[in-house]
């Protein structure tokens, strides 16, 4: 895929630790999205017909998860912004930091082009690092998001691509796992009056 | 027997699938409750005779299709999956008698209860015949949204704790285990092999020792890390305690005596197709390495005075810890164990979890509180209680017993002494723990009388008992006649 292309996936998922509004972390899992879907739809030439319908399935996922995020949004009013569990630019020192290492720990993977291979790994790993960094659940599951768009960027650069059923079975599975995690977030809210996880903290042993 | 079995194959995951869908169409809680129990025995025996028709051909030999592969493993883990779905949808009707508040309004309840029950048992039937690994990996992210449904479904905040600390960090770890996935299918695509059917199973066992060794062990490691995940092995383990305490008992013995092993099988499956690839003493020593983290993690947990179903989930810890040992040891004797270990232990911690339902109604607070005497309160109870902690503490007769000792033996078989040391001592530990538990919270202070007003929860719990003790021993004879036998020697050989 193209090095630019690869390049904004990076910069656009590490924006998603960074920003307080929820409006802002989705336009950038949107744009996130459209850029993967693109730079698939970039290499279906000369592939087989079934990788662009699984292309144009990756387009059509950057329309409707964003618009579904924003219904949720709009559902679940926050009363007050939730405190977030470090300042943004340690949040983003920390993220910066395991994309570092990624570049520097991950051995060559095979696909003869180490910096998708590293973007992916890193947005995988940056995913993680939103779920441990960010309070409320709706951030949360952007970073399930964001380690989903980076697996699909080397899903779509395998030579030939993977098959498609994986990838349409991947999306299938993260449609359910998004709705159910939607329903939760709104479940969450109505019963704490807020997203804030950090209220979710009462079994311990 | 192939067409036979390719019917079978197609029908069982996809039975429990229209039966979630007639499920909705039910009127009254009573219909609904008729259907599900029909269902259920349908579903069951549809997936048992696929079992039994697996391990009747050729000592249960790998059987394949463009979309399946059936094998003796397969057989084992369906029939265990079937029977633990059977008992937990004939128990749900009891759970939802006496469930107090829920997620969904009063008059859908029952309907989103069983949708997600049998979408979660269909997706869990399917595992074990998938032909591939992608597509297993697909069936076991399936499992996760029906099953944090299920796990929150009281609504109430802390299970909705327990449902998204499952849901995210199961979904995270299976992240990790599809990118080692995509890796491993970015080496086949450059030794040639492209497409879905280079991630078959039989395929895959082919084609591993052809394959860069660095890129495949970092595939593995990744594959592994994942689904360690999901299964629960330390130090992956922290959604496990609280989704089992917080999940309707039902669920609880699915979640903990099928879908644990059922991951697992998936992991054991990667460890016998990549082996020639990645190195058997490498791949075994990761799962050691998990086994013996996990058992050594939960015994502390066993020690202390937990609510009834938090000190199961902790020993469900300690019992996929023992799994992964045995899968790690790799020689048949540890195999033998595996295979009735996994059988065991789904009948003994199903029964357990099912004790829970007369155990929480007839004492409410025992559900934040170790139980008190409960022998005092309803005697049925208690010997559910008591047959599901001795056989998992692997008292004689229990199949734990032989099991465990299949794969301690097995263990010194395959020159790992150190592992096998630290494993027994921690099983004595972990079985004093459970010693304690039976003592304190079932048999109580000598004397005490606490009788309660009989409950409709205490026969079917009764019943349970004896089906699955019987089961039990059924499975302790088999673990005598299982080392040296064909199946074994078949299970050893892989899916080739």
């Amino acid at each position: 895929m193209n090095g630019a292309l690869v390049a904004a996936m990076l910069v656009l998922g590490l924006g998603v630790i960074v920003v307080r509004r929820r409006s802002a972390a989705i336009a950038l899992i949107a744009a996130q999205s459209l850029v993967l879907g693109v730079g698939a739809l970039g290499l279906a030439s000369g592939r087989s017909s079934d990788y662009l319908v699984a292309s144009l399935v990756l387009l059509t996922k950057a329309a409707l998860l964003p618009a579904l995020l924003l219904v949720v949004v709009r559902r679940t009013r926050e009363p007050r912004l939730v405190a977030p569990a470090a300042p943004a630019l340690v949040r983003l020192a920390g993220a910066g930091a395991v994309a570092l290492a990624t570049t520097a720990l991950v051995p060559p993977l095979g696909l003869g082009d180490a910096q998708t291979e590293q973007t992916a790994v890193a947005l995988v790993l940056i995913g993680i690092a939103i779920v441990v960094a960010r309070r409320p659940a709706f951030m949360q599951l952007l970073g399930l998001i964001v380690a989903e768009n980076g697996l699909s960027l080397l899903a779509v650069s395998v030579p030939g691509g993977l098959s498609y059923v994986v990838e349409l079975g991947a999306l299938f599975d993260l449609a359910l796992v998004v709705t159910v995690a939607v329903a939760f977030t709104q479940r969450i809210h109505l019963e704490l009056g807020t997203g804030d996880t950090e209220l979710l903290r009462g079994l311990r042993d | 027997m192939t067409e036979l079995v390719g019917l079978l194959a197609a029908v069982v995951p996809a039975l429990p699938l229209a039966c979630a869908a007639l499920l909705q169409v039910t009127r009254t809680p009573g219909q609904a409750d008729r259907l599900n129990l029909a269902a259920a025995v349908a579903t069951a025996a549809t997936a048992l005779v696929l079992a039994a028709a697996v391990l009747a051909h050729d000592d249960g030999a790998p059987l394949r299709g463009e979309r399946y592969l059936v094998d003796g493993a397969s057989a084992v883990f369906l029939a265990l999956i079937a029977i633990v779905g059977l008992c937990s949808a004939l128990m749900s009707p009891v759970y939802l008698r006496t469930a107090g508040r829920s997620w969904f309004s009063a008059g859908r309840s029952r309907h989103r209860y069983y949708a997600a029950l049998y979408a979660f048992w269909a997706a869990l039937l399917a595992v074990p015949i998938a032909g591939n690994l992608a597509v297993a990996w697909l069936l076991v992210e399936a499992t996760t949204a029906a099953s944090a449904l299920l796990i929150a479904f009281t609504g109430a905040r802390q299970a909705l704790e327990a449902g998204w600390k499952y849901l995210v960090l199961t979904t995270l770890g299976l992240s990790v285990a599809l990118l080692g996935i995509v890796v491993l299918a970015l080496a086949l695509s450059r030794a040639g092999h492209r497409g879905l059917s280079a991630l078959d199973w039989h395929a895959l066992e082919a084609s591993a020792a052809g394959l860069p060794q660095e890129v495949l062990l970092v595939a593995f490691v990744l594959i592994l890390a994942g689904l360690a995940t999901k299964i629960g092995w330390a130090p992956v383990h922290n959604w496990l305690p609280d989704a089992h305490s917080e999940a309707p008992a039902p669920i609880s013995a699915l979640l903990s005596a099928a879908l644990l092993p059922t991951v697992v099988l998936v992991a054991w499956r990667v460890k016998q197709t990549l082996d020639a690839g990645v190195g058997g003493a490498t791949a075994g020593g990761l799962f050691l390495g998990f086994g013996l983290a996990s058992v050594i993690v939960a015994v502390p947990f066993l020690w202390r005075s937990l609510p009834w179903k938090r000190l199961l989930a902790y020993s469900s810890l300690e019992h996929m810890g023992i799994v992964a040992l045995g899968i790690g040891f790799g020689t048949p004797l540890a195999i033998a164990g595996v295979v009735i270990h996994v059988a065991g232990h789904g009948l003994a911690k199903a029964l357990g979890f099912y004790a829970a339902l007369p155990l929480l109604r007839s004492d409410p607070d025992a559900a934040h509180r170790a139980p008190r005497s409960v022998l005092a309160a309803s005697r049925p109870t208690a010997v559910a209680m008591g047959v599901s902690l001795g056989a998992l503490g692997g008292l004689p007769p229990s199949p734990l017993f032989v099991s465990e000792l299949l794969i301690l033996l097995g263990g010194v078989a395959a020159g790992e002494t150190a592992v096998v040391a630290v494993a027994a001592v921690a099983l004595a530990l972990g079985f004093l723990g459970l010693l304690h538990a039976f003592l304190e919270g079932v048999i109580g202070e000598p004397g005490e009388r606490r009788r309660h007003a009989r409950h409709r929860s205490e026969r079917p719990i009764a019943v349970m008992t004896a089906a699955l003790s019987a089961g039990m021993l059924a499975l302790a004879v088999a673990g005598l006649l299982l080392p040296g036998s064909a199946f074994v020697d078949t299970l050893v050989r892989g899916v080739l």
